[in-house]
C-alpha cells in the first residue's frame, strides 16, 4: 500500500488502462473526469492506455471487460478496477491509491 | 432448425418432452426468457439447448455466465452425459461475466463492453445460439432500474440484429415465478417466456415447467412436471397430444402355460399388462414368471421393484420354482430396487427411462407401479404411472405392472393408480374364502385385441412353479382349494370305478368269444377227423375189393381161364377211380 510513496521511481509510475466504447457518452465523460483528476497531481508519472473495445474486442475478452467505461489500475500493485463515468472523484482517488499523494 | 406451423422456425432444445409443448422448441432467432427460482434448473435448460444446437444441429453457441464463474457452471454440469467437454472452446464458447467484487462502481456505465466481447466470441465460433445466464445479477449490479432497463433494451436490439436464438435466464421469486417489479419489463421484451418451478407437493419435491408465452405459435400453456437426470432435463411426456404406438400381433409367453392359453397365446408383444390384487395374491409371482420366461428366450428384461431388495425377490421366487438368479448373473435380467419415497414420481420415471436405455430392455416389470408416488397427489402419481406405460409402449417394450388393489374394492375402472383404462390387459387376482381356507382366484378382466377366457381359474403355487387350475362351479358356487380337490377326487374315484367295471365286462366278453372260437375249432377238428375216417374206410373197402378180384384172377389162371384181359381191365378201372 505504501509502494506508491516509498518505492523506486519506476514503481511510482501509475499505469492505467481505460476501456471505452467508441465515442459513447459514458466513455467520453469518464475520460474527461480522469484527465481532470490527473492534472491535479503534476508530480505523478502516469502511463495511460486507452483501448476502444469496439475496435479491439479481443483485448476486452482478455481483460474480461463487460461494462464500459472500465478503468483498470495495473501498477502499482495490486490491480484495481473502477467502472463508470468516474464522476465520484473520491472513489477514483481511493481506487488509484492517491489518497496520500501530495496534491496541488 | 425446424420449420413449424405458419412458417415459424424453431430451434430444438433437445430437452425431451419440451419441444413438443411448443411444437418444435424455442422460436429461432428470437429471445426466450427463462424464469425460475434458485436451483430451478434455468442454467441447465440454457446449457442443454446450447449443447443440442452445437452437437446435433450444427449451431454453435456462446454461454455467458453472470452469476457463477464459468468453471463453476461446468463443474455443476459435468455429471450430464452431454459430451460438453468435447464441444467446449470449439463449438461452444464461454464468457466469464460475473463481475468481480473488487470492481468499484464509479458512476454510470453501459453494456457496450459486454456486447463487444460477446460479438468477438460469436464471431470466433460462428454462434447461432447464445445463453445469457443470470441476467438478474447483472441488472442488480447496474443498480439504477432506469439504467438497467435502458441497457437491457440495448442488449435486445443487439440480439435481434445478430439473429441468434437467445436464452436469457433470470431468478424469480419461488412462489409464483415472478420477477421483481422493476425487472418485469424483461418478460415483455421476450418472444417466449418459460417458467421453471420447484415446489413441495405432498412431502416430495416436484419440478414443473410452463411456457407462459410464445409469440407466433400455438403452444400448451399447461404446467408439466420435469426431472433433472443424467441426460439433463426431461419433461413429462404427458405433453404428447398424440399417441402413436406400434401395434404388434406377435405373442409372448406370460410364463404360465394355462394363462397363455387363456389369453389366446400370451401377451401381445409391446403391450402393457396390469396385474391387480390385494397383498399376497401372487402378483409379484405372476410378474416374475413373465420375467423368467422372457429371460429364457434371451430377451433383455428390466425388473423394477419398489421397496424390496432384488435378492429377496430372487429368493422368494425360487421357492415357487421360478429361478431368476441365473438370468441376473448372465445380465439378461436386470433387477433394480427403488425406494418409493426417496424421490418424486417424475424422478422415478426418469430413472426407469434411463435404466431401460442403459440396459436396452425389451421387457419391463414394475412391481408395484402403485408405489411410484405413494404420497404424491393422485394426479401426479397417476400421470407418472401412465408415463411409464407410454414410455414402454413407445419403444415396443412389453410391460407387466402390478398394482395393489384392496380385496373388497369393487372392480371399477378406478384402480388406485387409474391406469387400468390404458393398460391393454388387466388381470385381477383375488382371495376366495371357502371351507376355512383362502385360495387365489385369477380373472382376466380385459385384454385388448384378444379372444380371452372369461372364466375364473385357481392360481396354484407350488415348488415346481405356478399353475392355473380349473375351478368347479356348481349351483353358482365356485369351488377351490381343498373343496375343489375333494370334488375332483370324488369325480376321479367315480371315474375309476366305472372304468374297472368296463374292464371286467370287456374281459368277460373276450372270454366268451374265446370259448366260442374254441368250440368252433373243436367242431372243425372233429369234422376233419370224421371226414378222414370216412375216406379211410372208403379206401379200405376198395382195397379189399381188389384183393378179391385178384384172388379171382389167380384162381382162374391157375385153372387155365382165357378171359384174362377182360378181368385185368376191370381191375385197373376200379383202382384208378
Amino acid at each position: 500500500m505504501s509502494d506508491a510513496r516509498s518505492g523506486s521511481g519506476k514503481e511510482r509510475t501509475l499505469r492505467l488502462r481505460v476501456y471505452v466504447a467508441g465515442e459513447s457518452p459514458n466513455s467520453v465523460t469518464a475520460l474527461r473526469h480522469l484527465r481532470a483528476l490527473l492534472t491535479a497531481y503534476p508530480s505523478l508519472q502516469v502511463d495511460l492506455e486507452i483501448v476502444d473495445v469496439l475496435k479491439h474486442p479481443e483485448l476486452g475478452v482478455r481483460d474480461r471487460v463487460l461494462v464500459t467505461p472500465m478503468t483498470i489500475k495495473l501498477a502499482p500493485r495490486p490491480e484495481r478496477r473502477i467502472s463508470g463515468t468516474l464522476k465520484d472523484a473520491d472513489a477514483l482517488v481511493a481506487v488509484l491509491g492517491l489518497a496520500e499523494v501530495r496534491r496541488e | 432448425m425446424m420449420r413449424g406451423r405458419k412458417g415459424i422456425q424453431y430451434a430444438a432444445t433437445g430437452i425431451r418432452g419440451f419441444d413438443e409443448i411448443t411444437g418444435g422448441g424455442l422460436p429461432a432467432g428470437r429471445i426466450t426468457v427463462v424464469l425460475g427460482s434458485a436451483g430451478g434448473g434455468k442454467t441447465i435448460f440454457g446449457l442443454q439447448t446450447l449443447v443440442t444446437g452445437a452437437r446435433d444441429f450444427g449451431e454453435p453457441g456462446v454461454f455467458v455466465a453472470f452469476e457463477e464463474s464459468v468453471d463453476q457452471v461446468f463443474e455443476n454440469t459435468a455429471s450430464f452425459l452431454w459430451g460438453i467437454d468435447r464441444l467446449k472452446d470449439k463449438s461452444i464458447a464461454v464468457v466469464d461475466a460475473n463481475l468481480p467484487q473488487s470492481v468499484v462502481q464509479g458512476g454510470e456505465f453501459d453494456l457496450l463492453g459486454l456486447l463487444a466481447v460477446l460479438g468477438q466470441k460469436v464471431k470466433t465460433v460462428g454462434a447461432k445460439r447464445v445463453v445469457l445466464d443470470g441476467l438478474d445479477v447483472l441488472l442488480a449490479n447496474l443498480g439504477d432500474p432506469v439504467l438497467a432497463r435502458r441497457e437491457v433494451f440495448r442488449l435486445r436490439e443487439w440480439l435481434q440484429d445478430s439473429a441468434m436464438t437467445a436464452i436469457i435466464t433470470a431468478k424469480a421469486s419461488a412462489a409464483d415465478v415472478h420477477l421483481s417489479p422493476e425487472y418485469d419489463f424483461l418478460q415483455f421484451m421476450a418472444d417466449c417466456v418459460v417458467k421453471m418451478q420447484h415446489r413441495v407437493v405432498g412431502g416430495t419435491a416436484e419440478r414443473f415447467i410452463r411456457v407462459a408465452k410464445c409469440r407466433g405459435g400455438p403452444h400448451s400453456a399447461n404446467e408439466f412436471p420435469f426431472t433433472i437426470g443424467n441426460a439433463g432435463i426431461e419433461v413429462g411426456a404427458g405433453a404428447a397430444t398424440e399417441i402413436i404406438h406400434p401395434a404388434s400381433a406377435a405373442r409372448i409367453s406370460a410364463g404360465v402355460e394355462r394363462l397363455d392359453a387363456m389369453l389366446g397365446g400370451g401377451y401381445h408383444r409391446g403391450s402393457s399388462t396390469l396385474i391387480t390384487g390385494s397383498p399376497g395374491t401372487a402378483k409379484t409371482t405372476l410378474a416374475a414368471a413373465f420375467a423368467s420366461a422372457a429371460s429364457h428366450r434371451k430377451e433383455r428384461t428390466l425388473f423394477i421393484s419398489f421397496d424390496e431388495a432384488p435378492a429377496l425377490i430372487v429368493r422368494n421366487m425360487g421357492s415357487v420354482g421360478i429361478a431368476l438368479g441365473p438370468h441376473v448373473e448372465s445380465g439378461v435380467l436386470r433387477m433394480h430396487s427403488l425406494r418409493s419415497r426417496a424421490a418424486s414420481p417424475e424422478a422415478h420415471v426418469a430413472h426407469i427411462r434411463e435404466l431401460l436405455r442403459e440396459h436396452r430392455s425389451r421387457n419391463l416389470v414394475v412391481d408395484p407401479i402403485s408405489a411410484v408416488g405413494p404420497d404424491a397427489e393422485k394426479s401426479v402419481a397417476q400421470r407418472a404411472a401412465i408415463e411409464i406405460l407410454d414410455l414402454a409402449k413407445s419403444q415396443s417394450i412389453t410391460g407387466v405392472y402390478t398394482s395393489l388393489l384392496g380385496n373388497n374394492a369393487a372392480l371399477t375402472e378406478d384402480t388406485p393408480i387409474g391406469i387400468s383404462t390404458i393398460a391393454d390387459t388387466w388381470i385381477h387376482v383375488s382371495y376366495l374364502n371357502q371351507g376355512g381356507e383362502r385360495n387365489r382366484a385369477l380373472t382376466i378382466i380385459k385384454s385388448r385385441g384378444t379372444e380371452h377366457s372369461s372364466q375364473v381359474r385357481e392360481l396354484v403355487l407350488s415348488k415346481t412353479g405356478v399353475t392355473l387350475a380349473d375351478v368347479y362351479s356348481a349351483g353358482g358356487e365356485v369351488l377351490m382349494g381343498t373343496l375343489r380337490w375333494e370334488r375332483e377326487d370324488r369325480e376321479r374315484r367315480k371315474r375309476h370305478t366305472a372304468k374297472r367295471e368296463l374292464d371286467l365286462r370287456q374281459r368277460e366278453a373276450a372270454l366268451a368269444l374265446a370259448e366260442t372260437q374254441a368250440r368252433t375249432q373243436t367242431a372243425l377238428s372233429a369234422q376233419a377227423v370224421q371226414e378222414a375216417v370216412i375216406e379211410r374206410l372208403d379206401a379200405e373197402r376198395e382195397e379189399s375189393d381188389e384183393q378179391v378180384a385178384s384172388q379171382h384172377l389167380e384162381l382162374r389162371q391157375r385153372r387155365g381161364a382165357d378171359d384174362l384181359r377182360v378181368a385185368r381191365r376191370r381191375i385197373t378201372r376200379g383202382l384208378s377211380r
